[in-house]
């Protein structure tokens, strides 16, 4: 096969901009990485043919700047753009300036981005294809007596949300009629603050969800196929820790019809590329219609692993105008993938960012182990951009082998000088819900409820030696200024309650 | 060499003998003999009988921070003749807050003035840093006397934000 193009700009960073790398290295593809004066040297410019500086390190003054990612296209002679996720992956207006530049902007369209950016008409859509979707508002609410209505006829509680909303901004679940006044002003203000448009929407709240997403494929001549499910339901605060592939919840049945409304979707807003069409589900097994995301997935690696394909090859290829090439009877899940996201976080300090200087690391390896990663020892996480670090996906023959053998990559996986979620994601590898497969949206919640951290834990004696041959070794040579402080760490009291996305 | 190592509410007498990776190390009065190599900055290959353990330490406000196997534990480990000295010279400077910056980030909101009264709970100062932002409260009662930031001003790890007397 032909490479699809000779060069290609990655207007990204970190993992997802070294992942695209690999893709189009192997496809004999150049690279064009671009960075910001923080990131010198990430990883992605390291692995890069071609590196662009584009300016200071805030996001708003270089990778969100539309007019120097075109510019640094220009300039090297790429011919195409590949967004990454987050930055201005569904930004219909970079699609737009890519293809106005004569580039393929490697995504959907920018009308299939628009079409499905205003999450109220993204529903109006699904609920057109008769595809469900949960019960409330089609348009924002004007004031509190229609919210006060609207909230009565889907019933409670209910969930305000943002229409531009993402990440969980702008969100507020309602309980009951009383809350709704001041949750709609803390919504409208924080939708205003985000997104810079105050239009709130309500919806009936589905109690302890499941939150499944179905990837879905399209040509530019009218195939779109499905590559099955991802789990989603580990979260924090509206952010994914764990997903997993397939579903230890969704039957083949379900499985079909869910992966047909996906498609469904897809074709009616003339989707082309790779896309993710969310559900939410209920206990009893009822999906609904949440919203599609217009550009790779974080959590894509998982899809891979089970189906055998590489996406970003497929997107990449389906960008230059290829057909899909297979059917959906051709597409099978082979056994279990998860994947757990190593952010660098402190989970024993509120998830607190830990930006600074990876001193050590040593990643994980053997049998049926992937890790994406941005980082390497030696390098700094900058305080500029989002926590993740790395990526960690297993694949095992089913699921019981999946989660042992993540067990087993988390515990190899040692990270120095930043402090990252590994800690956390063992313990909920480990709890008996995830192993049995009970898992929603509040399954995060009721972990972090529960007691502290094994703090008087199994290996206490270790701790104590390797702390008393640190301060022994310190003692043959004092550390300038090593005095220590009167009381110990009074900001980890104060920290409560967490760290939250802004 | 005495150290006392205090952990869980817990002071323990210790000592240490040995060099270039064996050592004895006495914990409470248990002996213990120990092959120990520190093969990065801050992480320890530890031996202990036919145990193998990897341990990370690092160092936060005069305590060892200890990872092990996805546990961690707050160790403070004083020679033994300046735990008796502290101790000793009772409580000098318990009272009042002096809230530093955890980690690098940004200003983003300071909610006090200087002069003003505070309760625990109070918040005092928001910190933003990757995309995410919390509010630091007062965990004592009394004035604020010392504001040493700005809104928006970025801040390194130790920095000291807000002096509370």
């Amino acid at each position: 096969m032909s490479a699809p193009f000779g060069k290609v700009l990655i207007a990204n960073r970190g993992e997802i901009a070294v992942r695209v790398i690999r893709a189009c290295r192997e496809l004999g593809i150049r690279t064009v990485a671009v960075f910001s004066e923080a990131d010198r040297e990430s990883l992605h410019v390291l692995r890069a043919d071609e590196a662009v500086p584009i300016g200071p390190p805030p996001a708003t003054e270089s990778y969100l700047v539309i007019a120097k990612l075109i510019a640094a296209a220009r300039a090297t002679g790429a011919e195409a753009v590949h967004p990454g996720y987050g930055f201005l992956a569904e930004n219909a207006a970079f699609a737009q300036a890519c293809l106005d530049a004569g580039l393929t902007f490697i995504g959907p369209p920018p009308a299939a981005i628009r079409a499905m950016g205003d999450k109220m008409a993204a529903r109006r859509v699904a609920g057109r294809l008769g595809v469900p979707v949960v019960p409330g508002t089609e348009q924002p609410v004007s004031d509190d007596a229609e919210a006060a209505g609207v909230a009565a006829r889907v019933g409670y509680p209910v969930m305000l949300k943002a229409a531009m909303g993402g990440g969980g901004k702008g969100m507020r679940l309602v309980r009951a009629p009383g809350e709704l006044a001041g949750a709609l002003r803390a919504a409208r203000a924080e939708a205003a603050a985000a997104f810079g448009d105050a239009s709130v929407y309500v919806e009936h709240y589905v109690e302890e969800p499941r939150h499944i997403e179905i990837q879905v494929l399209a040509d530019a001549h009218g195939g779109v196929v499905h590559l099955g499910e991802r789990e989603c339901s580990i979260q924090r605060r509206h952010q994914k820790l764990v997903e997993e592939s397939p579903s230890p919840f969704v039957t083949p049945e379900m499985r079909r019809r869910m992966g047909e409304a996906a498609c469904r979707v897809a074709a009616a807003v003339g989707y082309v590329n790779a896309g993710t069409v969310e559900f939410l589900v209920d206990r009893d097994r009822n999906f609904y219609f949440l919203e599609m995301n217009t550009r790779l997935q974080v959590e894509h690696p998982v899809t891979e692993l089970v189906t055998g394909r590489d996406l970003v090859r497929d997107q990449l290829r389906l960008a230059a105008g290829d057909k899909l090439g297979f059917a959906q009877d051709d597409v099978t899940l082979t056994g279990w993938a998860i994947e757990c996201r190593i952010n660098a976080e402190d989970p024993f300090a509120a998830f607190m960012p830990s930006p600074g200087t990876v001193t050590a690391l040593r990643a994980p390896g053997g049998p049926g182990v992937r890790e994406d990663t941005g980082v390497y020892a030696g390098c700094t996480i900058p305080r500029f951009y989002d926590t993740l670090m790395a990526k960690l996906i297993v694949w095992g023959p089913e699921r019981d082998a999946a989660i042992v053998r993540m067990s087993r990559a988390l515990a190899e996986y040692t990270v120095q000088g930043v402090r990252t979620t590994i800690p956390i994601l063992r313990r909920i590898l480990a709890h008996p819900d995830f192993v049995a497969g009970r898992l929603s949206t509040g399954f995060m919640e009721r972990l972090l409820a529960g007691d502290a951290p094994e703090q008087a834990g199994r290996h206490r004696r270790i701790a104590l030696i390797a702390a008393i041959l640190t301060a022994y070794q310190r003692a043959d040579r004092p550390a300038p200024g090593a005095a220590p402080s009167a009381t110990p760490g009074p900001w980890r009291q104060a920290l409560r309650p967490g760290w939250r996305n802004r | 060499m005495k150290f006392e190592a205090q952990t869980g509410g817990e002071t323990l007498p210790v000592e240490v003998v040995g060099a270039a990776g064996r050592f004895t190390v006495t914990i409470g009065g248990e002996a213990l003999t120990v092959d120990a190599r520190e093969t990065a900055q801050g992480i320890w290959s530890i031996l202990l009988h036919s145990t193998s353990a990897v341990a990370a330490v690092t160092e936060q406000d005069g305590t060892y921070l200890v990872d092990v196997e996805g546990e961690r534990y707050a160790i403070r480990v004083e020679e033994e003749s300046r735990y008796i000295i502290r101790t000793r010279g009772g409580h000098g400077g318990a009272r009042g807050q002096v809230l530093k910056a955890p980690m690098p980030g940004k200003v983003a909101l300071i909610e006090v003035t200087v002069g003003q009264p505070v309760v625990p709970g109070d918040g005092l100062i928001v910190l933003e840093a990757m995309k995410m932002e919390n509010e630091f409260k007062a965990q004592v009662a009394g004035t604020v006397k010392e504001i040493r930031v700005a809104a928006g001003q970025p801040v390194n790890p130790g920095d000291v934000l807000v002096v509370i007397e």
